[in-house]
């Protein structure tokens, strides 16, 4: 019988900065290599979100103006849902904006806080001085797995581009720690968090097409979560992806 | 007793004189740079008084500022222009030191110059004030180096703040939203460009995506004021077409100029048809693609706005749309160069819609003998790849010969593979073996069809370089 994996793209219209789609592009693609198709559903204003209906929601980042447009919806329409998903143990991957929406609050530059879905204990403020370039993280959540031949499978290749300094806060642990780049906030030497099966990056784009452990990670977390614990990901080669994988491994930071 | 104006201008010719022997082959800021540094106020002093458009906005830039250079000299002008890239303060003040003895012995003559002057969007807020020219022309905002801009409401403050620095007519594009929002406070010097709304490609918001694959990211498509999403009865490319919000009612602008294609945006020399000030000529397309469309309006629009203001009864729009139908395209900007038989044509795309112009035309060409992508991530480029991924590559169509390099060739490798758009027989290089690739392109392009190379900003440069001296192409290229 042939498979689906069910995305949930949230506000695509409206999180789409810097290649976010990539994210989504690269679940279809891997999954694809098993097999398994990939039914992509965009949800935007005004629509309801129903979490058993997805196996894996994705939020990209967006620009403050859009993230302002979103802020009321999501809160006020979608909120108490991603609660219950996030709780239920649904798959999330959120980046940047999304990644600071998910928390309790962002503090703007003149102190101004804005307050976000409470759905994991993080928070974040504002500073002048945007954190842009290249990133290396190592997390040690991944492994090759089915990833198979994935060259050193731990590290995380990315791209960031963020004002925001994110804190976790207790029962939230880091995605990884920083190898180059500022990470979380430049500080601590994180970068990223997980609750439960919620995973979030300061990542851009190509994050999810340049760590096939990663994506693949994802996707076996949301087949285990629908078929059962048992459920293993078909190994697949990562030919292409080491290939920018190991041009990346350098980091220059423009 | 000097006075201070007259110290600035004898500092600034001080200037001229210094950065002209600067001025040599490929010095297009330096010297601009120097006149600066000499006389802060060079650009206030070189611009007083003179005939100057300016041209500013993410994509279209290059094209438009040559399509406006070549109607005014055809008019009987003088023009001094920047070349492509050296758009800030300092390739702007290049453009007056090197052209200050042509306009001299123009002026000997009694032949008027004028300047046309293509300028970076953040270099537009400090520099259109000190220019203030007659015309500004703002083509459109689409997600360009965001790692430079942050954000596209950035780059439109930027263009603001130029436009309330000066007293110049705007030319605005209409069919862009944020754009034309730009003419709330200045509506008593705005006109407006755009395409021809029943020549749009029709409404295709409601077409359905294929499943896993995803529609590409578009800028604007909601009402930032009312936080709602426009509806729009057509479309052009992108954002642009005719939007409305439902909740406030703005909504596009009748433009005063506007262009449409009788015929397939793909073909050269198709018919063009310009239409302003009440009257109606016809062109022929001599640059293909739908955004070239767009860059002729503004062009014929900007020419005709300049003549009303300079007084000059040469510049109306049939005048205007002869000449734009013997425009060449700009380097990198379409142009075929024969090789033999075949032959080989550079689309510059530096951000997504310039890329899925790029891409849309080369599904719809008929001579496509093989596509080659080149990306850079330098500075000039936008250190961030990750745009690649916002443009929409699996609906598209590309050859068996398709080939990748630049110094983050792995990037776009990986996309084409992930698109599955592209065969497998797809080849790679890594940047200091693109020109072998490219050698190796053209040998595989068959006979009378064309290789399309594709690549950003820098990754152009070499190319260009490289090229010239292959094909002995010596100032060919401006
Ligand atoms: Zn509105």
């Amino acid at each position: 019988m042939e498979q689906t994996i069910r995305i949930c793209h949230m506000y695509p219209d409206l999180l789409n900065l810097y290649g976010d789609r990539g994210n989504i592009l690269a679940l279809a693609y891997r999954a694809g290599l098993r097999g398994i198709k990939a039914r992509v559903t965009a949800l935007s204003i005004g629509e309801v979100f129903e979490p058993e209906q997805y196996d894996i929601v994705f939020f990209g980042g967006g620009q403050d103006a859009e993230q302002n447009i979103i802020r009321a919806d999501l809160v006020q329409i979608k909120g108490d849902a991603v609660k219950t998903a996030v709780n239920n143990g649904n798959v999330f991957l959120c980046i940047c904006g999304g990644y600071q929406m998910m928390g309790e609050y962002y503090e703007e530059f003149d102190g101004t806080r804005i307050d976000c879905l409470h759905a994991i204990n993080i928070y974040t403020i504002a500073q002048k001085k945007r954190l842009i370039g290249n990133t290396v993280y190592e997390s040690d959540l991944l492994r090759a797995g089915a990833a198979h031949n994935c060259v050193e499978p731990r590290k995380l290749f990315g791209f960031e581009n963020h004002s925001g300094r994110t804190f976790l806060g207790e029962g939230v642990r880091p995605l990884a720690k920083v190898l180059c780049g500022a990470g979380n906030n430049g500080e601590d030497g994180t970068e990223g968090a997980v609750y439960r099966n919620v995973y979030c990056t300061y990542s851009h784009g190509s994050f999810l097409p340049k760590n096939p452990a990663m994506a693949d990670h994802l996707l076996e977390k949301a087949l285990k979560q629908r078929i059962g614990e048992d459920f293993c990901l078909e190994p697949a080669e990562c030919e292409v992806e080491n290939i920018a994988r190991t041009s990346a491994s350098t980091c220059k930071r423009g | 007793m000097r006075s201070f104006g007259t110290a600035a201008a004898m500092a600034a010719a001080g200037a001229i004189r210094f950065a002209l022997r600067f001025l040599g082959k490929g010095a297009t800021t330096l010297p601009g740079k120097v006149a600066i540094r000499i006389a802060p106020d060079f650009l206030n002093e070189m611009s007083r008084g003179k005939n100057i458009i300016m041209v500013t906005g993410t994509n279209g830039k290059t094209t438009t500022t040559h399509m406006i250079s070549e109607i005014l000299k055809k008019a009987g002008y003088s023009v001094g222009t920047n070349v492509s890239g050296a758009n800030l303060a300092s390739g702007l003040a290049t453009v007056f030191a090197e052209h200050a003895p042509a306009e001299r012995a123009a002026g000997r003559k009694g032949i008027p110059t004028a300047y046309v002057l293509e300028t970076d969007e953040a270099a537009f807020a400090v520099t259109a004030g000190r220019i203030n020219p007659k015309v500004c022309v703002v083509t459109n905002l689409f997600r360009d180096q965001l790692d430079r801009f942050g954000e596209l409401l950035y780059t439109r403050s930027c263009i603001e703040k130029g436009l309330d620095a000066t007293d110049s007519k705007v030319l605005l594009n209409a069919d862009d939203s944020m754009i034309a929002a730009l003419r709330n406070g200045r509506e008593n010097r705005v006109a407006f460009f755009g395409a021809d709304e029943a020549h749009m490609m029709s409404n295709n918001v409601t077409k359905a995506a294929e499943p896993a694959t995803l529609p590409s990211s578009s800028d604007a498509e909601y009402c930032l004021k009312c936080k709602v999403k426009f509806e729009y009865s057509a479309r052009s490319f992108g954002h642009f077409g005719m939007y409305r919000c439902p909740s406030c009612g703005d909504h596009r602008q009748t433009p005063d100029f506007s262009a449409y294609t009788e015929g397939s945006t793909f073909e050269t020399g198709a018919p063009l048809i310009l239409t302003g000030e009440g009257a109606r000529a016809s062109s022929s397309l001599s640059i293909p693609g739908a955004h070239n469309v767009y860059n002729a309006a503004a062009a014929i629009g900007a020419c005709v706005l300049f003549g009303k203001e300079a007084g000059d009864e040469t510049l109306t729009l049939p005048f205007c749309a002869e000449v734009l139908s013997l425009v060449r395209p700009a380097f990198g900007r379409m142009e075929k160069i024969m090789v033999g038989e075949k032959s080989f044509c550079i689309l510059l795309v530096k951000n997504p819609v310039g890329l899925d112009r790029a891409l849309t035309h080369i599904s719809e060409a008929t001579d496509v003998g093989g596509v080659y992508l080149l990306l850079n991530s330098n500075i000039a480029d936008g250190t961030d790849v990750s745009w690649i991924w916002d443009v929409d590559f699996e609906s598209r169509k590309f050859p068996d010969q398709t080939y990748v390099s630049g110094e983050r060739y792995a990037e776009m490798l990986l996309r084409l593979v992930y698109s599955k758009a592209v065969p497998d027989t797809v080849k790679s290089a890594e940047m200091k073996r693109s020109e072998a690739l490219f050698e190796e392109a053209l040998a595989a392009c068959p006979d009378g069809k064309c290789l399309y190379v594709l690549p950003n900003y820098t990754a152009m440069l070499s190319l260009r370089k490289y090229l010239v001296g292959r094909f002995r192409l010596k100032n060919y290229w401006k």
